[in-house]
């Protein structure tokens, strides 16, 4: 074979590889690896990893462990560009579609949003890739160095990637919040201070990992938190991406069917972890902890998931299927995160009684906390359509008065209580999602339950009634 | 049957009613002038069309499928290019155009092939090794024509294509347009341009405020106007018109009646002949108008060249169906 005819067949081989990869990633990479930014940090990089190893070759004495400090130096010098520069361009890329307008262009190839993004998400996964096999020589440096073990140079390397995964879904989710100059403005400012903080802490992590590892690994509880937190970082990173691409979805599309799968499996993935733990400990305190922790996921993440436009879902309700749970609409989200709230509450209620033989204040608690959750997303429902504003406003609205009935409903009533009888007051923290349930688990109170459950059911049924009008009305 | 049928149409953003009740239709191998002042509903109108946005009411159907309940089946027949062209300044023409086209789901020999006759057709094949920040508006606009036309859709949808081109750039839109009727392709066209627009399209609708105002065929629409309009102008060459020559003129048609606002302007002579009362004049009284001036112009012994009415053009059809509204 000729070399020419050899680099045909290359030529033919990479044609065929980049038809079957995204358009996207083709584009993203073309621009990245030609851009000044990937040429200047590559060679920032590698400049900076040489002089650290020459400066260590000069140092080094014999049966000195150097390696760790090695170790940290190449790793600092990479997560520059894997947790700052990569997850900065990813959200640069995505603002600027959106600011040419070239973001409705390539929605109407039919590529849609959620394969835009993942297109953006592989592009950046695919450069911070080449920046790894560039530090990598010298990150495998340091295992001569000694006292840096290669599964812990390993395991650095592939958490590194499950971070930056995680902080590009952040960048490029940040990207789609943004629909004025100002809030544009704002966020810009507030995810490069994020990014400098997130590189700071990954590097610090890297840190104690390489000094500590051989110590942590022999800790019982070092896979636990290990694996809970790479699920931890890998999901909600999904959940971000899910909501940005719902956010970019147009109304006639199916949005909402990623975002709540990517609740439920965090959930699903919490509520384990609680499980998990109580099969270890066998306290009831950890399945009451995995409850009210769950009831709560569900109010905040829920809100975020399950919260539409007004009126946006209208086309959905227009056509068949309904009631599917996964069509798009803030009713019939809320009463998805609803449904997976009883599902939740149901299953640790269940642990607790048959398993662990649960007393009745402490049952109680568990009844409790999801009627909190519901009082406090319907009363948030209900609450924010009094505020004027715009159909495509209501979903940050509603977002911000459930933070903020949540603050109030915390802090005024042990306030007021203070002042008139003791901050622990059992009718005034009645309402207190805080407070009520810790009086609950103390006082064994079932009027209160019932009479919080009474006025949840209220506000429950009452923002049914609004979301229904809000979907199935044309947007005012 | 139509390739694309619009049926009353409807848009409302809050109390702003930005689409209302519109209806038209659009025959493959037309173009169908979409004219209206800023605001008028032009753009809101096209962004559904394309399934970029839902109607508050009415409906929308290409091929027969409507644009809301089918939207991943109407994409494919669309091509849209919004005022905007959006380009992506670090890529070279080549690469703008390969991208789409493999955004499209066009591969291999297929895509080459389409990106090239693409590129022929709008005449960018010189520039193909051009990044796209670097072109001309007027090239600009072209590469982004060509986009449109990658996944060789059935209707063109082009918002204020000629908003901002030099003359020669409109004239080569114009012709591109023609050959893309040419080849069976409807075209929706918005533009504020209405001179260049009046010689390219074959039917136009005139909205304002949202409201459909007049459709038809461009004649029908300019005999509309004409039949509808309170006066005729009038336009008289002149050979070799001194001071002497101009006051004779006024004073001669200072005595006719029916003449509205003369002027002499070197040697071109301007006036209006109106029935009053806003009535429109017939043909035949127009005729017998313009014997009588022409005849006291002679008799006076004014030097007349040339005597004609002006015809209406697409300008006057706007004027005179809209009234300056916008919200």
């Amino acid at each position: 074979m000729t070399p020419a005819a050899g680099g045909d067949r290359l030529d033919s081989w990479g044609e065929a590889l980049s038809d079957r990869v995204s358009p996207i990633v083709v584009k993203e990479l073309r621009q990245g690896l030609r851009s000044r930014t990937f040429a200047v940090f590559f060679g920032l990089m590698l400049v900076t990893c040489l002089l650290i190893s020459l400066g260590f070759l000069a140092a080094a004495q014999p049966g000195e462990a150097k390696g760790p400090m090695a170790f940290s130096a190449y790793f600092a010098a990479l997560a520059l560009v894997q947790f700052f520069v990569i997850p900065y361009s990813a959200y640069r890329s995505m603002a600027r579609e959106r600011e040419e307008e070239t973001w409705v262009l390539l929605t109407l190839t039919g590529l849609g949003a959620r394969r835009i993004l993942l297109g953006k998400l592989g592009s950046a996964v695919l450069q911070g890739a080449l920046y790894s096999s560039g530090a990598a020589p010298f990150l495998l440096f340091s295992y001569y160095l000694n006292g840096v073990d290669l599964p812990t140079i390993l395991v650095a390397l592939v958490a590194a990637v499950a971070y930056q995964v995680f902080l590009v879904s952040v960048a490029i989710s940040v990207a789609t919040l943004a629909e004025t100059k100002a809030t544009r403005a704002v966020l810009h400012f507030a995810l490069l201070g994020g990014l400098l903080v997130a590189t700071t802490t990954g590097v610090g992590v890297s840190v104690s990992l390489a000094e500590e590892a051989r110590s942590l690994w022999a800790t019982g509880g070092f896979w636990l938190i290990v694996s809970a937190s790479v699920f931890g970082f890998a999901s909600t990173g999904v959940l971000l991406f899910q909501l940005a691409a719902a956010r970019l979805s147009l109304s006639t599309e199916e949005y909402a069917r990623g975002p709540r799968l990517a609740m439920a499996a965090q959930l699903a993935g919490l509520a384990l972890f609680f499980v998990w733990a109580w099969a270890d400990d066998e306290k009831i305190v950890t399945l009451l902890s995995g409850a009210v922790s769950c009831a709560y996921y569900v109010a905040m993440v829920g809100v975020l998931v399950t919260a539409d436009r007004d009126g946006m879902a209208l086309v959905h309700w227009q056509t068949g299927h309904r009631w599917a749970w996964h069509k798009p609409g803030a009713l019939r989200g809320m009463l998805v995160g609803w449904a997976a709230l009883v599902v939740t509450s149901g299953v640790f209620l269940a642990l607790a009684v048959w398993k662990a033989e649960a007393s009745k204040d402490r049952v109680l608690v568990f009844v409790a906390a999801p009627a909190y959750v519901l009082l406090y997303t319907s009363a948030a429902q209900v609450f924010a359509r009094w505020v004027p504003h715009g159909p495509a406003q209501t979903a940050t609205l509603v977002r911000l008065m459930l933070l903020g009935l949540v603050a109030l409903g915390s802090s005024v009533p042990p306030l007021l209580g203070s002042i008139f009888s003791t901050s622990d007051d059992l009718v005034l923290n009645a309402l207190n999602p805080v407070l009520g349930l810790k009086n609950l688990d103390r006082r064994d109170s079932v009027v209160l339950a019932v009479g919080l459950w009474a006025v949840a059911l209220l506000f429950a049924g009452w923002a049914l009634v609004v979301l229904l009008r809000r979907d199935t009305e044309p947007a005012e | 049957m139509s390739l694309l049928v619009v049926k009353n149409l409807s848009r409302r953003f809050g109390p702003l009613t930005a689409v209302d009740d519109v209806s038209f239709s659009l025959d493959a191998g037309t173009i169908l002038g979409f004219i209206g002042p800023n605001g008028a509903g032009k753009s809101t109108t096209m962004r559904i069309i394309a399934t970029l946005d839902v109607p508050s009411s009415g409906e929308v159907l290409l091929e027969g499928k409507s644009v809301v309940a089918r939207p991943d089946q109407v994409r494919p027949l669309i091509g849209y290019m919004p005022d905007r062209y959006g380009t992506y300044d670090d890529m070279t023409v080549y690469e703008f155009l390969d991208f789409f086209a493999r955004a499209y789901g066009l591969i291999g020999a297929e895509r080459r092939e389409r990106v090239d006759s693409v590129m022929e057709f709008t005449g960018v094949t010189g520039l193909k090794d051009k990044l796209t920040h670097a072109l001309s508006k007027g090239m600009k606009q072209r590469v982004a024509l060509g986009r449109t036309l990658l996944h060789d859709p059935k209707l063109l949808l082009l918002d204020e294509p000629a908003d901002g081109l030099d003359p020669r750039a409109r004239i080569e839109l114009r012709e591109l347009l023609r050959a893309l009727a040419a080849q069976g392709k409807a075209v929706l066209i918005s533009s504020h341009i209405l001179t260049e627009l009046a010689e390219i399209i074959d039917t136009c609708a005139i909205v304002e405020q949202g409201r459909l105002l007049v459709t038809g065929t461009i004649n029908e629409v300019l005999a509309r106007a004409a039949a509808g309009a309170p006066s005729v102008d009038v336009v008289v060459q002149l050979s070799g018109a001194d001071e002497a020559t101009r006051g004779r003129v006024e004073r001669v048609l200072l005595e006719q009646p029916h003449v509205v606002a003369p002027t002499v302007m070197h040697d071109t002579l301007r006036f209006r002949l109106e029935v009053g009362q806003g009535e429109a004049p017939s043909p035949a009284w127009v005729d017998e108008a313009c014997v009588r001036v022409l005849r006291a112009l002679v008799l006076a012994e004014v030097p007349v060249k040339s005597f004609q009415t002006r015809e209406h053009d697409l300008e006057d059809a706007f004027l005179s169906v809209t009234k300056g509204r916008v919200q």
